[in-house]
């Protein structure tokens, strides 16, 4: 039984040798793709549950690819990039990467975010919220539907996780790093970017006035704070 | 043409022979009454004023008068006249005769100057067509200076850019319009129509171009005044295209530049990233110890390597001037704890003295850069200063500037060599083989507190230990105290 399925995209036939001989022996089933467009014709046939996608490649780029898997897909997708400046960082997390890891980087802090995205917290966790229902916001938590003023609104896994743990601590303020590990995993937590790029993209998609949040508040120096009322 | 002198000549005395001619025919051999006489030297009066002049015609008036009297008014045959009414008729006729010749002059004259005029304002067209239509503000003042002097039928001109400091010069050398005259700083066109030179300021929107001369039968200062302002409207439209392009190439290069960066970044990098790969895969599983110390070298090594390309390409990223810090306010505080928090394995043993001026104010600067160059020099006063002595970090501001301090208790660097260490690839006499380090890291510090805006200095007394310096813009928003 395989732990899951990988799509590793990247332009180097090298770095995909070391990425299949290693996710292979950590039981992963791996498929790979050459660039960009290769990439987005295996995704539909294949339907892997987590997508290694290089920036840095011919035709369409990281960037876009990233987009299009995000257009048509919830499937985690990890960037791997030799950019490490926060605002390649913010531009793959915007195109709806979960997350992103320079190059070079060591197999053990991949095959541990390999793991926390395919983590997905449960869809009925015992605790917390099941349904939340405001004015013009109704979620259900079990099923990981949303509504907005009636319409029906799609939240990405990571998206939809973080609001949820606001959710179950609304009126709180949850400082960066709890979120950062709630939502991705225990080896997080010096991520501020992460966390401004996904609120900024949940705001977007829920609030009213993104501009002026109602639900999803900032608390400055601290975190962020649901507030249901 | 012949000599204008000896056709007016010949013009004067060719009028009073033509009414001589006409009072011979009618008195000799064609007898009619005296109105067709009168009518005829009249006829020839007004002629005579049409293709010669008013000069021409006053004279032949005057003779045609003083002939009309002796040959056809009775008594025939002497000046004197007998009846009162002839006396009427004569003054009649030599007023009408004048008066007619002035109108008729006149009539010619406006129709010369209506040509002239259309000439002019011909040649100013061509001079606009032929300014807007050159490529660079070079060549549109070499054409200038032959166009003007074509189509304003000038025999000099010469143009004086004030921004290239250059002279265009067309037609043969004149003395008046000397590179002193040219050169001058003038606020109104100085025009010598007797001596027939003009020098006159070309000027746009109040900013002086340069100056315009030029020698030789001079057109109307109206004209004059329009050439100047369609060569300053020329050269200011040539020179901003050429800008515009300088731009535009300027862009290119800086577009190709990044790419270049790019592409060396990527391609020193993804070997480096298999390499790491594989061998941190290795030492994930079970091994050997000796396959594991091998495997750790490996690791390490592909380490440096890496941190090396960094460097290099961190060094060639500021001399291409390519390094852009995204500068926003932030808590020099905040970036000190930073970089010893990020450090903390490496100064763990080390007692570090924080000291941060009270009310710091916000520093406008690229956190992340500015927090390498801390850390870089934190990193090298490890590196230079005996085990388990302390270090002090601290922060004060004035001048509109934050300075943020590095202090050892280290060896110290003698002078001579403290004007050296920001220097690429500069490494200390002493430590050269002792110490690991490029020699890059504090051009490299220096680079990034460049692109700030700041200084960055060293102050150190051999054997007492140094104290790296470096300025910060203060965010702009704050007040200084």
């Amino acid at each position: 039984m395989s732990a899951g399925k990988i799509l590793v995209v990247d332009d180097d036939p090298q770095i995909r040798r070391v990425m299949r001989a290693t996710l292979v022996a950590h039981k992963y089933e791996v498929i790979e793709a050459r660039n960009g467009e290769d990439a987005l014709a295996r995704i539909s046939a294949e339907m892997p549950d987590l997508v290694l996608l290089d920036m840095n490649m011919p035709g369409i780029g990281g960037l876009e690819t990233c987009r299009h898997l995000r257009s048509g897909s919830d499937v985690s997708i990890i960037v791997l990039s030799v950019r490490n400046s926060e605002k390649d960082k913010v531009a793959a997390l915007d195109a709806g990467a979960d997350d992103y890891i320079t190059k070079p980087f060591g197999m053990e802090e991949l095959l541990a975010r390999i793991r926390a995205a395919l983590r997905r917290s449960p869809s009925s966790p015992e605790s917390g919220p099941h349904t939340l229902a405001t004015r013009d916001l109704q979620i259900d938590f079990d099923t990981r539907r949303i509504h907005v003023k009636g319409k029906e609104t799609r939240l990405t896994p990571k998206e939809f996780d973080l609001l949820r743990y606001l959710v179950s601590q609304a009126g709180k303020p949850v400082p960066h790093r709890e979120l950062l590990q709630a939502v991705w995993g225990p080896d997080y937590g010096d991520e501020p970017e992460y966390l401004r790029v996904f609120i900024n993209q949940l705001r977007k998609k829920i609030e009213p006035d993104p501009a002026k949040p109602r639900y999803i508040l900032t608390e400055p120096w601290v975190g962020y704070r649901f507030a249901a009322t | 043409m012949s000599n204008p002198y000896i056709s007016r000549a010949a013009r004067l005395l060719a009028a009073p022979a033509i009414v001589a001619l006409i009072i011979a025919f009618y008195s000799r051999w064609f007898s009619v009454n005296n109105t067709t006489v009168a009518l005829t030297l009249l006829l020839a009066i007004l002629g005579i004023s049409t293709w010669w002049g008013l000069l021409e015609a006053t004279i032949a008036s005057l003779i045609a008068v003083v002939g009309f009297n002796y040959y056809f008014l009775p008594p025939v045959g002497t000046l004197a006249v007998q009846d009162p009414q002839n006396w009427v008729a004569l003054i009649a006729f030599l007023v009408t005769a004048v008066t007619a010749s002035q109108l008729s002059v006149r009539a010619k004259r406006r129709t010369q100057e209506a040509v002239e005029r259309r000439r002019e304002v011909e040649g100013l067209y061509a001079l606009s067509q032929t300014l807007l239509l050159s490529g660079s503000a070079r060549t549109a003042s070499q054409d200038l200076v032959s166009r003007v002097v074509k189509i304003l039928g000038v025999s000099t001109a010469a143009f004086h850019t004030r921004s290239g400091d250059e002279t265009f010069r067309w037609g043969p050398e004149n003395p008046l319009i000397s590179d002193e005259q040219l050169q001058a700083d003038r606020e109104e066109p100085l025009i010598d129509a007797p001596k027939g030179f003009a020098i006159i300021p070309v000027r746009l929107g109040g900013q002086a171009l340069g100056n315009l001369g030029l020698a030789g039968p001079l057109p109307s200062e109206a004209v004059l005044n329009a050439v100047a302002y369609l060569v300053a409207i020329g050269i200011e439209r040539a020179r901003s295209m050429e800008e515009a392009s300088h731009a535009e190439a300027e862009r290119k290069s800086e577009v190709l530049k990044s790419a270049l960066l790019d592409a060396l970044a990527h391609d020193f990098r993804t070997p480096l990233t298999s390499v790491k790969a594989a061998v941190t895969s290795l030492l994930g599983r079970e091994r050997p110890d000796e396959d594991r110390e091998l495997l750790t070298i490996i690791n390490e090594e592909a380490d440096r390597l890496n941190r090396l390309v960094a460097e290099v390409l961190e060094m060639v990223r500021i001399e291409a001037g390519k390094l852009h810090p995204e500068k926003h306010p932030h808590d020099v505080a905040e970036i000190v704890h930073s970089a010893l928090a990020e450090l903390e394995p490496a100064l763990h043993d080390r007692p570090v003295e924080v000291r941060l001026q009270d009310g710091l104010p916000q520093a406008e600067v690229d956190f992340d850069f500015v927090l390498q160059v801390l850390k870089q020099l934190l990193d090298n006063a490890l590196k230079y200063s005996p085990l388990r002595s302390p270090l002090t970090v601290s922060a004060r501001a004035g001048e509109g500037r934050i300075v943020i301090s590095v202090a050892d208790r280290g060896s110290g660097i003698p002078e001579a060599e403290q004007m050296r260490v920001f220097d690429k690839f500069f490494r200390a006499r002493e430590h050269r083989f002792r110490v690991p380090g490029t020699g890059m890291g504090l051009a490299i510090a220096k680079g990034i507190v460049e692109a700030h805006g700041g200084k960055i200095w060293v102050t150190s007394e051999p054997g007492q230990g140094s104290v790296f310096s470096f300025s910060l813009p203060v965010y702009r928003g704050e007040m200084v105290k």
